[in-house]
């Protein structure tokens, strides 16, 4: 068999294509010394799981390792992480390729559209979510308040969810006018049977204790509990809603990246670092 | 986040493909050490157009520039090494403190299929 690789325009066709379907993609470009560098391979995971290759190197078998080098990296594995990787024997080298994957872009729904889901949809925008803002109130759930949202939707309190589609990569953040809303957010989200992405809900310590305590007492699931983020956000003494969107964003940012929270000048303490490692040398000089 | 800057580039590249311009597309394939941009950034270079994304800015961006030249007259993708390793008192750019492969290639037009 002839190799079938695609060009960078035939690929990023499939891509963008890919994308905009909301599948994950993965590309795989040969690099050099291979004759044939720059060629690509592209797999696309449909929602179910399955993929779909387009382009190969007329090698079965490297082709099929390829595919699942592409399906381990999609479902986040160490040994597949975006970069190079060489496929051969101990023999034979082989042939290097650059791995690349796509996600489907993420979602924000913000639930309540007051003061504070105006710049919150703003930074979810900018950070490159897919942003809904729903609310029952026509005069608050307007798209001149949300310019760059998706999709700003009239809902309905009692059934907040009922005609809004969430899926496991799903990021929501209520912010309704009063806590009973936002509660029955809470209970219509922990009664699904797949798990959201992540769930933050505002409130003061009263206000969160109390929502805390009726789903327990209402027979929730206590690890689903735990997951909610109340009060949302970081600890970053936000006034302003702008301020507070900021700390509800750098708390999802965290939790997609896994850092730590910490000013990065306290985590690496390169000053103080050098000053004791100065002191040291200074000690030692007068021994 | 979430590498919106990639869809951007790829709709730029798709949009020049179409259009007959050549260009090159930079790859960050490799990092070791302290690097400006991470593994996966992306830089497209039309000569006549300026540049869409960055793969260092300003940090060995001039070596990547100088090897889409040379690809966009040859054809041939290139690899190049970036080293940001210079002395930090040398007052040079480069002193992010790691190294960085960018893989560098000729974007066919699609002006030259048909």
């Amino acid at each position: 068999m002839t190799a079938t690789y695609l060009d960078a325009p035939a690929a990023t066709e499939l891509i963008l294509s890919a994308v905009e379907a909301g599948e994950a993609v993965a590309v795989l470009v040969l690099m050099p010394p291979s004759a044939e560098a720059g060629g690509r391979i592209v797999i696309r995971q449909a929602p179910d799981g399955t993929l779909a290759r387009v382009g190969g190197s007329g090698d079965d078998i490297l082709d099929s390792a390829l595919q699942d080098l592409a399906r381990n990296a999609m479902d986040g594995a160490d040994n597949a992480r975006e970069g190079l990787h060489s496929l051969g024997t101990d023999d034979d080298p082989g042939v290097r390729f650059f791995l690349e994957i796509h996600r489907p872009q993420p979602e924000l729904v913000i639930v309540g559209a007051g003061h504070i889901a105006q710049p919150l949809c703003s930074v979810g925008a900018l950070l490159g979510f897919r942003v809904r803002v729903l609310d029952d109130r026509p005069e608050f759930a307007t798209r001149e308040r949300f310019p760059e949202a998706k999709e700003v939707v009239r809902i309905d309190m009692a059934d907040p969810f009922g005609q809004v589609s969430l899926t496991p990569e799903t990021h929501v953040v209520l912010v309704t006018r009063g806590h009973k809303y936002d509660y029955a957010c809470l209970r219509q989200l922990l009664s699904r049977d797949d798990d959201v992405r992540y769930i933050g809900m505002i409130g003061s310590r009263r206000r969160v204790r109390a929502a805390f305590t009726q789903l327990i007492e209402e027979g929730f699931d206590r690890e689903r509990i735990a997951k909610i983020r109340a009060p949302v956000g970081l600890d970053l003494r936000a006034e302003t809603p702008a301020e507070i969107a900021v700390a509800v964003a750098a708390e999802i940012v965290l939790l997609w990246r896994g850092g730590s929270a910490q000013p990065l000048a306290a985590q690496e303490r390169i000053l103080p670092r050098f000053f004791k490692a100065a002191e040291g040398v200074k000690a030692s000089d007068t021994d | 986040m979430i590498r919106t800057e990639d869809v951007a580039l790829y709709r730029a590249l798709d949009a020049k493909a179409k259009a007959g311009r050549p260009c090159a597309l930079a790859t960050v394939v490799a990092t070791r050490g302290s690097t400006p941009r991470k593994v996966g950034a992306k830089m497209l270079v039309d000569p006549d157009d300026g540049l869409v994304g960055t793969v260092g800015g300003g940090c060995g961006e001039g070596e990547v520039l100088e090897a889409a030249d040379e690809v966009l007259r040859t054809g041939i993708p290139q690899m190049v090494r970036i080293d940001l390793t210079k002395d930090f008192l040398s007052w040079d750019p480069a002193v992010c403190g790691g190294t960085m492969d960018v893989f560098v290639e000729a974007i066919r037009t699609r002006a030259e299929d048909g």
